[in-house]
């Protein structure tokens, strides 16, 4: 209930939050909280600040840091830089994709269209963009229930706990459980979710508490 | 390819002077060294372009794509950081802040630089200083009452500030 008091009340409301009004004031106004839905809605939202602050650092507040002019000009030569190498490394990898080597990759790429299963072909998916090191891949297996997931980890701290999300298209993203990398296991975990593979987007995993994603070719 | 994705020269460079200038001042707050926030920004947009095919602003906006490449590439660089022999050598081992809280930190830092002077500086003297009311409300000649209204307004207009950078409860 709004009240004309409300008004005076909410001005303490800063002060309330950051444990700074006097008990008798305190006790007034945790009274009239009681009582009002709305002073008291907004008295925990500002008192959610109180964690965020005590971690600032009141020294940082002048001036933030400013990026030197220079690395605009770095960001795009790393970029040019790397689209020269894989031009370059697709060119090659055209040289020797010629005859006998093209026509043994057709006949591969008809047995593993799709025809065999009532629910389509199983998909794969290999992360990239991972740190050095590191790498994620997964198969996706439709069901008439959903998907079956068989993920690969490789590169982590042993007992990381990955979490896997599979992706709509509208962004809502599902999950599909989660499981502990051991090293010296077998690295391979067996997941499902209820999403059918058709409709499934992208797959996201957590590393710890990292986030990566990579989309499924459909 | 979708609408926003980060392929050509031109989207990174407008993404770049979009949002060079936030990323750079959180990695520069996380990792405490100028050189290595300048690596981590460019590796960011170099991971971003890489995978620029896949940003869908319907998931989430640009802004918040790079956060999460950039949150990525700090936690490797802090990571290659502490491994490299003879820094920890004789010396007490660096402590390293969680990454969340350094977010939260660097947030609530930017947020401050967003609101207003008088805002900013009522929460300095008040909370930070830990002042009484009336010794800040003599020194700046305004009546008690006002100090309090203005703590007030000015963690309003800081809540404000937080989460028009994404921040939730």
């Amino acid at each position: 209930m709004k009240t004309d008091g409300c008004r005076e009340r909410r001005e303490s409301l800063g002060a309330y939050a950051l444990g700074h009004l006097p008990a008798d004031e305190r006790a007034g106004l945790e009274a009239h909280l009681e009582g009002c839905p709305s002073c008291r809605a907004e008295a925990e939202q500002l008192a959610a600040l109180a964690g965020p602050l005590s971690l600032a650092d009141p020294a940082r507040f002048e001036a933030a840091p400013v990026p030197p002019a220079s690395l605009a000009a770095r960001v795009a030569a790393a970029i040019a830089r790397e689209r020269l190498t894989r031009r370059r490394r697709r060119m090659r990898f055209g040289l020797a994709l010629s005859g006998a080597v093209a026509a043994a990759a057709v006949a591969v790429a008809l047995l593993v269209l799709p025809g065999g299963g009532s629910a389509g072909p199983e998909q794969h998916v290999t992360f990239a963009s991972l740190p050095r090191g590191m790498k994620i891949s997964a198969k996706l297996i439709p069901h008439a229930y959903g998907t079956e997931i068989h993920m690969y980890v490789q590169g982590v701290s042993s007992g990381t706990l990955c979490r896997v999300y599979l992706l709509r298209s509208n962004g809502s993203r599902l999950s599909a459980g989660s499981f502990r990398y051991r090293w010296g296991d077998d690295n391979l975990a067996i997941l499902s979710s209820a999403l059918d593979l058709s409709k499934t987007d992208a797959v996201e995993v957590r590393v710890g508490d990292r986030v990566f994603n990579q989309e499924v070719r459909q | 390819m979708p609408v926003g994705a980060l392929i050509r020269d031109r989207d990174v460079r407008e993404a770049y002077a979009a949002h060079a200038g936030e990323l750079y001042g959180f990695a520069a707050r996380s990792l405490g060294d100028a050189g290595l926030a300048e690596e981590a920004v460019q590796e960011t947009f170099l991971r971003a372009w890489r995978a620029g095919k896949r940003f869908d602003p319907e998931i989430g906006s640009l802004r918040t794509w790079l956060f999460a490449i950039l949150r990525n590439v700090v936690i490797d660089l802090g990571r290659a950081r502490a491994a490299r022999p003879g820094v920890a050598e004789g010396e007490a081992e660096p402590t390293v802040e969680p990454i969340e809280e350094t977010l939260l930190a660097w947030q609530v830092e930017e947020a401050m630089r967003r609101i207003g002077d008088q805002h900013r500086q009522i929460l300095v003297e008040t909370y930070y200083r830990g002042r009484p009311y009336a010794e800040v409300a003599e020194e700046l000649g305004i009546p008690v009452g006002t100090v309090k209204s203005r703590v007030y307004y000015a963690l309003r207009a800081l809540r404000i500030a937080l989460e028009e950078m994404g921040y939730e409860d």
